[in-house]
């Protein structure tokens, strides 16, 4: 099986994502950051809470949103929560990652397939790599908080 | 033909796998700008979601369609089959054409886009009850 790359395009339809969901989602502008090869390949956990998709079909690899407690404590302030559990930031990052994920399906197609999210409690979470080239990381900053949207994701086959 | 006021408010089942986002919509349903609402239950899954909908006849359904144990698209065709007249309204990430028009296809009504702002999803479930 032939695994290509992503392509730059590619890689604006996440960081369009980013700007949508934080304009939708909390009336205010986030301030994406241009994208970066991750050199060392592998998983990168830069925070408190990370939600991971990961990404089937046509596609192979995963899309992990990984934020700190206060800019996810903010988030949840401004979608009306009054509960500021672990519990509530794991669920808020988990519904980021699918939430841009799902949105890059509007470039990708159907064929990008999305798991439901799941929690990365690194380092006590084992976290298989599934594409083989090296992932993006998609800096932001909202609200003073720096969070990172990582991008792992190659297309299998013909699709891309 | 006469038109008789209804007697009971609508009754909503919120299926989204996500805590704060069901807390969101359950939020939002009070509004004024809607006719009275009573939530009829909330389900993190599609599983969860057929079994209230059996137990509670809900008028209103928002149904998340990425979820663990039963995925949205299932659900919404189960619950078509026993509840044709329920108004499923789908409110989803996914934003390909192929998955909006598969839902419409299998017995939802709407599809609304996350993320949403407020007036969207009340726009929508006006739309909805209208």
């Amino acid at each position: 099986m032939t695994h290509t790359p992503l392509r730059p395009q590619d890689i604006e339809v996440f960081t369009e994502a980013i700007t949508h969901y934080f304009s939708a989602s909390t009336g205010e502008l986030a301030s994406v950051r241009s994208a970066y090869l991750l050199e060392r390949g592998g998983p990168v956990i830069w925070n408190d809470f990370n939600g991971l998709i990961e990404i089937s079909g046509d596609y192979q690899g995963s899309v992990c949103f990984s934020a700190p407690r206060a800019l996810l404590s903010h988030v949840l302030l401004k979608m009306g929560e009054s509960v500021f559990t672990d519990e509530r930031h794991g669920d808020i990052v988990g519904e980021i990652a699918n939430t841009l994920s799902g949105r890059a399906r509007r470039h990708f197609g159907e064929g990008l397939g999305i798991s439901p999210p799941r929690l990365l409690n690194y380092p006590n979470t084992i976290f298989e790599v599934q594409a083989h080239s090296l992932p993006y990381a998609i800096p932001l900053r909202w609200h003073g908080y720096e969070a990172n949207l990582v991008v792992h994701l190659e297309a299998c086959g013909g699709a891309g | 033909m006469i038109t008789m006021p209804r007697t009971r408010p609508l009754s909503l089942l919120i299926v989204d796998d996500s805590t704060v986002i069901r807390n969101r919509i359950a939020r939002l349903v009070s509004s004024p700008q809607l006719p009275p609402i009573q939530i009829a239950g909330l389900a993190a899954n599609g599983e969860v979601a057929l079994h209230m909908a059996r137990e509670t006849r809900p008028d209103l359904i928002t149904m998340d369609l990425s979820m663990p144990n039963m995925d949205g698209e299932a659900c919404i065709e189960a619950i078509a089959s026993f509840l044709p007249d329920t108004q499923i309204l789908v409110v989803s990430a996914l934003s390909d054409k192929a998955t909006a028009l598969r839902a419409i296809l299998k017995g939802a009504h709407g599809f609304l886009h996350k993320p949403f702002t407020d007036e969207e999803l009340l726009d929508s479930l006006i739309e909805l009850v209208a």
